[in-house]
């Protein structure tokens, strides 16, 4: 058996990554919240909360409700702006060596076409992410993400402003993902990152109502991961970009089912909030299992998924 | 190299069940565990188990260390399915430890009355805050605890703060011991003894008592902090989940986790 520490290098359009493992947009605040717990240097990549071109409040509370194997959001967005966010939060990542995906929304083309400008100019800034499956806001998010003429149209657009690579977060609250993600590809993306929350709900019984104050919310967890890896599957298919796996990754085991599967590289999201270090644990449990396997790059294990169960 | 914080793995070295649906839950943490201030919190879950799926957050009722380990103790109520799970840990059970979090109970200087106000389990932070104080009081200055609950079997700890207290004043609902109703009527009849520009009030209890101190507190201004309460997801203000409404900082919300979930009473408002 090899003892050779494994390359774990991947490439999203353009940007290479030392490793597959990131950090889900809003479950990683801007970094500086997880750095008393995590190297950052050791990340693949840091993908930052929702930035828009004005500062956001985000919804009342309560904003979160745990579930069987997960909890549900209704954070609405809140976030402190582009201006903010390059004066005061930027200068703290550029301390690190790790790429930084800035993860953008907007209440119309214009203002994600304006963020996704901005942050091209902006030092510190490796790629975007495209934030069209928020489910928690009245405009924008969902609106563009479930209708493929709109996902085609706001991937051209904002490619046409920037040239760092472009990835589009897609939803699951759609009946056929890999149709989105055709046309995501077919605009000029970089890669697609799926999937964003699933639509949920849950109820106070003895007060007989909602437990969020937004009524509905995002499911995450552990509890979405089938559903997550199954959509990952079917674009994986149809589409030749890199596909970034993301939903109920807690552990290794979760992340590798989705690289065998065929993602690129993988975000961990809810599982930080349970242990700050789930990010480097499954980091270090992947690259574990490429030695158990005798793999010397994680790349050999991407997409390796035998499709017949014999 | 920079050393990082842990989450941390606890032995449950005891849970006993002090009242009706109050327990006391010891646990014996590696020396690494931090020392905590009063009203600072830790977020707890139970080892290898699904459910509770999100960390409780409960304050750190009693620490100690010493011997290369650290032991901590929490004063808590059973106040849902997770909180339940909490009373069913035995002597052995394993529990994740993410912490100390928070900012705590902030000491002001220049006061010689200081006032604790605590509702039910709202004790909880409050004592170790009085141990805290006694041990730096003044002379001549005074230390009065307000402290209510619905019945008399359900007041507790009180024998580990009475010596460090001047006068502790009791109230409950159906007058099973000290004043007859809410520890905020009984708090409001001694107001006008304590003069605004020497008093000090901390606070922890049900949003209802500490909405009611702030509308006594409006018509005679004493600094007051409170401890507050919210649901919590990553205990480290990265989710933005725990929020509270805040007055005049421009920004319309604080993170309960970060900012608090120890805040200045006019911080917050009281809906």
């Amino acid at each position: 058996m090899s003892r050779i520490k494994p390359r774990m290098e991947v490439s999203i359009g353009k940007l290479k990554l030392q490793n597959p493992v990131m950090t889900a947009s809003g479950t990683f605040g801007y970094g500086e919240e997880y750095a008393p717990y995590v190297d950052l240097n050791r990340l693949g990549a840091v993908i930052v909360k929702g930035i828009s071109l004005e500062p956001r409040a985000g919804n009342p509370p309560p904003r979160i409700m745990e579930t069987e194997g997960g909890m549900l959001n209704a954070i609405g967005l809140e976030n402190v702006g582009v201006s903010a966010f390059i004066r005061e939060k930027l200068p703290f990542l550029r301390n690190y060596n790790v790429p930084v995906i800035v993860n953008i929304f907007g209440e119309s083309q214009d203002e994600y076409k304006r963020v996704a400008e901005i942050m091209g100019k902006t030092k510190g800034v490796h790629a975007l992410e495209v934030n069209i499956s928020c489910p928690n806001v009245e405009k924008g998010g969902l609106v563009f993400g479930c209708d493929p003429d709109m996902c085609y149209e706001m991937t051209r657009a904002i490619k046409a402003v920037t040239d760092l690579p472009v990835i589009v977060k897609l939803t699951p609250n759609v009946t056929d993902i890999a149709a989105l993600a055709v046309c995501c590809e077919a605009g000029g993306a970089d890669a697609v990152s799926l999937i964003n929350t699933l639509k949920g709900m849950s109820v106070d019984i003895e007060k007989r109502v909602p437990h969020l104050n937004r009524v509905t919310g995002g499911l995450s967890g552990p509890v979405v991961k089938p559903v997550a890896l199954r959509m990952v599957w079917e674009v994986v298919k149809k589409v030749s970009i890199p596909v970034i796996g993301i939903g109920g990754i807690m552990t290794a085991e979760d992340a590798l089912a989705f690289l065998i599967v065929g993602a690129r590289a993988v975000q961990v999201g809810t599982a930080n909030f349970l242990n700050p270090r789930a990010t480097m644990d499954i980091l270090e449990g992947v690259e574990a299992y490429l030695i158990r396997h005798g793999m010397r790059d994680v790349n050999e294990l991407i997409g390796s998924l035998k499709e017949s169960v014999e | 190299m920079p050393r990082f914080q842990k989450l941390h793995t606890g032995e449950v070295l005891s849970n006993r069940e002090l009242a009706e649906g109050h327990y006391l839950m010891s646990i014996a943490l590696p020396a690494a565990f931090a020392a905590a201030a009063p009203g600072q919190f830790v977020m707890v879950r139970v080892k290898d188990r699904a459910f509770p799926f999100l960390g409780r957050p409960l304050g750190v009722y009693v620490q100690e260390k010493g011997g290369g380990e650290s032991r901590i103790e929490i004063l808590y109520r059973v106040a849902g399915r997770g909180t339940g799970v909490f009373a069913l840990l035995k002597k052995g059970d394993r529990v994740e430890i993410l912490g100390p979090l928070g900012q705590g109970f902030r000491p002001v200087r220049g006061r010689d009355r200081i006032v604790l106000i605590a509702g039910g389990i709202g004790i909880a932070p409050l004592a170790p805050l009085v141990r805290r104080l006694h041990a730096k009081l003044p002379a001549r200055a005074t230390l009065d605890v307000y402290y209510g609950a619905r019945r008399a079997d359900l007041l507790l700890g009180l024998g580990g703060i009475r010596k460090a207290c001047s006068a502790i004043r009791i109230a409950t609902d159906n007058g099973s011991k000290g004043f007859r109703g809410p520890v905020t009527d009984l708090f409001a009849g001694d107001l006008e003894q304590y003069p605004p520009e020497r008093t000090v009030i901390y606070a922890c209890g049900p949003h209802a008592m500490l909405k009611k101190i702030s509308e006594l507190l409006a018509r005679h201004p004493i600094p007051c902090q409170v401890s507050v309460e919210e649901r919590m997801a990553c205990g480290v203000g990265a989710c933005l989940g725990c929020v509270i409404e805040a007055k005049d900082t421009g920004k319309p919300y604080k993170r309960v986790c970060k900012e608090g979930p120890v805040f200045d009473l006019n911080e917050i408002v009281w809906r």
